[in-house]
């Protein structure tokens, strides 16, 4: 199994590969306590996938994501991001790196509350340095495309759940990631409204060629998923690619 | 902008305790404008006072004078000089005045005195002597009808001497050419009491003392003044300037100095005093400081998911850093402009009106009525700067604090 997963792993940056890890394991405790979180995993995301990361509670798929996003350091093994070890970064470098190459999107949401829709969007942007009109005209584009193009000045507590976690994916997307991170991104969201989101999700995908990483215990993901990874006791146990 | 928009919603974010810690910190500046001003204001009061009465706000003197008084350096008294002295900038009134020892002779006692020469309309006008007789009347620069010389006496000298206006007083000391000077003067008036300042002075007129001395045009000291204390050191180089072309001030026979210079003790202790009097607000500016610590620490604490967040999606720990500073500034800001609101028109009433004292108060021989306020700039910059400062201290804890979260264990307290 291990072998069939690592088909696209390579030492070099590729184009047809965004994401790659190599032997990453995260272990918490010692001696009696050990409990391995994750145990040598080793994949790679192509660009314009659509995988979702399912499996039981505790085997391991929020802690790959923490790991995939830099927020967490590997016991063992490497992350890369196009090519570049993020495994080896730390401080300022991490944080611009996940600034500029990586979204996430939480289970909660998690915007900033004082910030209304289009200053949450654009606070990223403002911390990449891009000048004020295009902040501007990129955020008031993303609002559009999620849907939420006249609640550009509602600050999150005046919106529903739903058009939070939009708003989370525009945050996500408008600093022009390589990858979007989606930590249970429909947990908090009745089906209805998860459905929509996930709807408008796999539009970005197909029509603009974003990258998605999704954990989640949701079946909904799983059923528009272009991959499906299952993970058990923090290793890989099946990684389905959909045609 | 973005971020000081965000630092001034996260502060209003929780409104009571916002109002909370700005009423403490409007306060703590209030209260320290105050206590500043009162006492910049007593010190005000108290220089003008003696600057006017005793020193003037420059002198000129002979080289070196200052610092090793001796009867021989002196400055000439003449109309050029004179006239080149008025014409300084600034310069509002400027009158000589010799001043040595002299021993003092009564019916049976004698008394080391202080003889100060003055021309008398000149001097009261400039410090107002007249103001402090006692006893008798004013003095004037011509003899009186037994040919003597007219004298004022401090009350130790009256009571030690046992003289009252109409008795005649002898002074005896060394002239400056060696010889041997003695006189005789009629008592026309008795100045302060004996715990007064000029209780040991004997003030003779000008020319008197210039003969007694056997120093004809000379004096010790030129006293100039000018329309305000606090600018003497620009009227002393407006003097220096309008010396420019003296033959004395070519060869460096002379001495220009701003009172700071000629009372640099009394200045030197007043300042330490003043620093001595800021302690109470330096206290209290501790104490505001303990409260908006506790405020910006609970902020961060109650934030510390969303920071957790805010790194994850890629803010610098700097930035963070620089958002909680950027937050308690914006406070500080807020608390300063209000502070000072409210400052303004109490000091500016301090300053005008001021605070009336049931009794007088003397401190040093000199009288205060009112407790004053001093309406100047620095009365609410050094608040100012005092909040700013210490908002900034206290920021940095919990800057710091927030700065080192690792991400996902902030987003943990989510």
């Amino acid at each position: 199994m291990q072998a069939s997963i690592q088909r696209k792993a390579s030492a070099d940056p590729t184009a047809d590969v965004v994401f790659e890890t190599r032997e990453l394991s995260r272990h918490y405790g010692s001696g009696d306590t050990l409990v391995k979180a994750l145990d040598q995993v080793s994949l790679t995301i192509a660009p314009r996938e659509f995988t979702a990361i399912v499996g039981p509670s505790g085997s391991g798929k929020s802690t790959l994501l923490q790991l995939m996003g830099g927020l967490e350091a590997p016991t063992a093994g490497e992350v890369y991001l196009r090519g570049q070890a993020i495994s080896a970064m730390s401080g300022r470098d991490l944080s611009d790196f996940r600034r500029d190459h990586i979204g996430f999107i939480f289970q909660a949401y998690n915007l900033i509350p004082v910030l209304t829709a289009a200053e949450n969007c654009e606070y990223i942007m403002l911390l990449q340095g891009v000048p004020k009109a295009e902040r501007q005209a990129r955020v008031d584009s993303m609002l559009n495309r999620v849907g939420l193009s006249g609640k550009a000045d509602r600050r999150p507590a005046q919106l529903s759940g739903g058009q939070q976690q939009r708003v989370a994916v525009a945050r996500a997307m408008v600093s022009q990631p390589d990858i979007i991170l989606a930590d249970e991104p429909t947990a908090n969201l009745d089906s209805q409204t998860g459905s929509d989101l996930l709807d408008m999700m796999h539009e970005l995908n197909r029509r603009e060629g974003m990258t998605f990483v999704f954990s989640t215990h949701d079946p909904m993901i799983m059923e528009r998923a272009s991959r499906l990874i299952q993970l058990r006791d923090g290793r890989i146990e099946s990684d389905e690619v959909r045609a | 902008m973005l971020l000081l928009r965000l630092a001034w919603r996260n502060v209003l974010r929780n409104r009571r305790r916002t109002i909370l810690t700005l009423l403490s910190m409007v306060g703590g500046y209030v209260i320290v404008t105050l206590v500043l001003s009162v006492n910049y204001g007593s010190y005000d009061q108290m220089l003008e006072q003696y600057t006017r009465d005793s020193i003037g706000h420059v002198q000129v003197t002979a080289d070196q004078y200052l610092d090793r008084p001796r009867l021989q350096r002196t400055v000439p008294v003449d109309e050029s000089l004179r006239g080149q002295l008025s014409q300084a900038q600034g310069v509002r009134m400027l009158t000589p005045r010799l001043e040595s020892g002299a021993l003092a002779y009564g019916e049976e006692r004698s008394l080391p005195v202080e003889v100060r020469g003055v021309e008398p309309d000149q001097e009261d006008r400039l410090s107002r002597l007249s103001n402090r007789l006692s006893a008798g009347r004013y003095l004037s620069a011509e003899r009186d009808g037994h040919g003597q010389h007219e004298a004022l006496i401090g009350a130790r000298v009256a009571r030690q001497l046992d003289l009252e206006p109409g008795a005649d007083l002898v002074l005896i000391a060394q002239g400056a050419d060696g010889s041997l000077a003695n006189e005789l003067y009629t008592v026309v008036g008795i100045l302060g009491d004996t715990e007064a300042v000029e209780s040991r002075w004997v003030v003779l007129p000008l020319a008197a003392a210039q003969d007694f001395y056997v120093l004809p045009d000379q004096a010790h000291r030129w006293i100039i003044l000018g329309d305000d204390f606090q600018r003497a050191e620009r009227l002393a180089a407006a003097v220096r300037s309008s010396l420019a072309g003296d033959a004395n001030w070519a060869d460096n026979a002379l001495q220009v100095s701003p009172w700071q210079v000629v009372a640099r003790e009394f200045y030197e202790t007043m300042q330490a005093d003043q620093q001595g009097g800021m302690i109470a607000s330096y206290i209290l500016i501790f104490l505001v400081c303990i409260g908006v610590l506790n405020t910006i620490l609970m902020s961060v604490m109650e934030r510390t998911g969303e920071f957790g967040v805010l790194k994850a999606i890629g803010t610098p720990p700097h930035r963070l850093f620089g958002m909680i500073v950027l937050e308690t500034l914006v406070l500080a800001t807020l608390a300063c402009g209000l502070g000072f609101l409210l400052a303004w028109p109490i000091n500016l009433w301090l300053t005008l009106v001021g605070i009336p004292m049931s009794e007088p108060i003397e401190v040093s021989g000199l009288y205060f009525s009112h407790f004053r306020g001093r309406m100047s700039w620095d009365m609410f910059a050094i608040p100012t700067a005092l909040v700013w400062f210490t908002a900034l201290l206290v920021a940095l804890y919990p800057a710091t604090r927030a700065a080192r979260l690792t991400p996902l264990d902030a987003m943990r307290r989510l």
